[in-house]
């Protein structure tokens, strides 16, 4: 089809494109997508959406009433299963962006509940999920091998008494490579071990390490 | 020699598939608590032995002294051979809670055999704690696992069906060869 436009036509069509995909990245859905994005490649647990999933509840919830009434009034079927597709989708997104942070959760508890900037990235419901994880698996070594170990070695998070710190706490790795793009249109980066900053723009994807872009995700930086 | 069955603990933890559970192994488990209460009488006699040739253990550097330092880290290293068989195998009980279901008897029961009292209960408690979760953000998790695909899958009449198939509550006669339905039904 392009071809049927002069060039002046063209480049304000691509503009249009672009301000079309930019207000798309702004509605909820698309949130979600990112912050489920961002959630699903970053090691360590970033912060929770509590107002995009708030909102993401809500329009759900609206979706199944507005089905519903399609339902009644007799709409033509093929709607309806439009409409219905887009609530499976927007379903699968939420529940499984809110799965992928109890895996994580499930997995580094300890080193979550002891560090207070990532504890206050948990919504109230998942802190007294880890809570409870901490209890059932101290319980559990507890039972199973602590109790029977001699005094002085029966901690769960450390080897012994003569630890100085918790050494025996699963931590995620944090010096690992994440695959990420800007949302702006152009991010520059200090690298450890480089000269040059890294410059990014606007679609470009770039691999770098996750401690260099920890602070930015969500704000200039998303991962893919 | 020391750390001997530790090892072999983890090596078995390790050489097993993926995610797949072995029944527990109580005897090398208990073999390796023995062997830590045994290190932990070698390294308190050593030390009575330097209190009683009226040696101060924190600074003295004989072979006493070194001796207690092996019994020690061999302890250690036991301990976490221990921990890390047990926790892993917990991880893999935590998975089992997302991919099978909720509740103990959803498992088969070739898997709960090889599960500890200790370990079922562990299930079962973190299985509740998944539950109250989910209770409080008033979400099922455990349903949608995979995205939804294309919900409509290609069916060809391959006989002529006479009635039809009642397709949501609608009948569809199947006159042409070729339809798209939905999934679920």
């Amino acid at each position: 089809m392009a071809e049927d436009f002069g060039d002046g036509s063209a480049a304000s069509a691509a503009a249009d494109m672009e301000e079309y995909e930019m207000l798309m990245s702004t509605t909820d859905v698309e949130l979600l997508k990112t912050a489920w994005r961002n959630e699903k490649a970053a090691p360590e647990i970033l912060q929770f959406q509590a107002q995009l999933v708030k909102r993401a509840r809500e329009q759900i919830q609206l979706m199944e009433e507005t089905i519903e009434d399609f339902e009644e009034s007799g709409l033509d079927p093929l709607t309806v299963s439009l409409y219905q597709m887009d609530l499976d989708r927007a379903q699968f997104l939420l529940r499984s962006y809110l799965r992928v942070r109890l895996r994580k959760l499930e997995k580094y508890m300890l080193y979550i509940w002891k560090n207070d900037s990532l504890w206050n990235r948990l919504s109230e419901p998942e802190k007294m999920f880890v809570q409870r994880c901490i209890d059932d698996m101290e319980k559990h070594l507890e039972e199973t091998v602590l109790s029977k170990l001699p005094d002085n070695y029966q901690s769960a998070r450390r080897q012994s008494v003569i630890s100085e710190e918790d050494d025996m706490v699963p931590e995620p790795r944090l010096d690992t490579f994440v695959a990420c793009k800007t949302s702006n249109s152009f991010v520059s980066l200090r690298l450890a071990d480089s000269e040059r900053p890294l410059e990014m723009e606007r679609q470009d994807v770039s691999f770098v390490l996750y401690k260099v872009i920890e602070d930015k995700i969500g704000a200039d930086i998303d991962l893919v | 020699m020391h750390g001997r069955h530790g090892r072999r603990l983890v090596k078995e933890l390790a050489s097993g598939e993926k995610g797949q559970l072995k029944p527990f192994n109580d005897e090398l488990v208990n073999e390796v608590i023995k062997e830590c209460s045994e290190n932990f009488l070698a390294l308190q006699s050593l030390i009575r032995k330097m209190q009683e040739e009226g040696l101060d253990f924190q600074t003295t550097r004989n072979a006493d002294h070194y001796g207690a330092l092996i019994n020690h880290l061999s302890l250690i290293r036991n301990k976490r051979c221990l921990m890390a068989y047990v926790y892993n195998r917990a991880e893999m009980i935590q998975n089992l809670a997302w991919t099978v279901g909720l509740r103990l008897f959803e498992l088969p029961q070739e898997i709960q055999e090889k599960l500890t009292h200790s370990e079922k209960e562990y299930f079962k408690r973190h299985s509740a704690a998944l539950e109250s979760y989910m209770s409080k953000a008033d979400l099922n998790l455990n349903v949608d696992m995979v995205p939804p695909k294309d919900p409509y899958i290609k069916v060809r009449v391959l006989d002529d069906l006479g009635e039809g198939i009642v397709v949501s509550d609608k009948a569809a006669n199947f006159a042409s060869p070729l339809y798209a339905l939905s999934q679920t039904n």
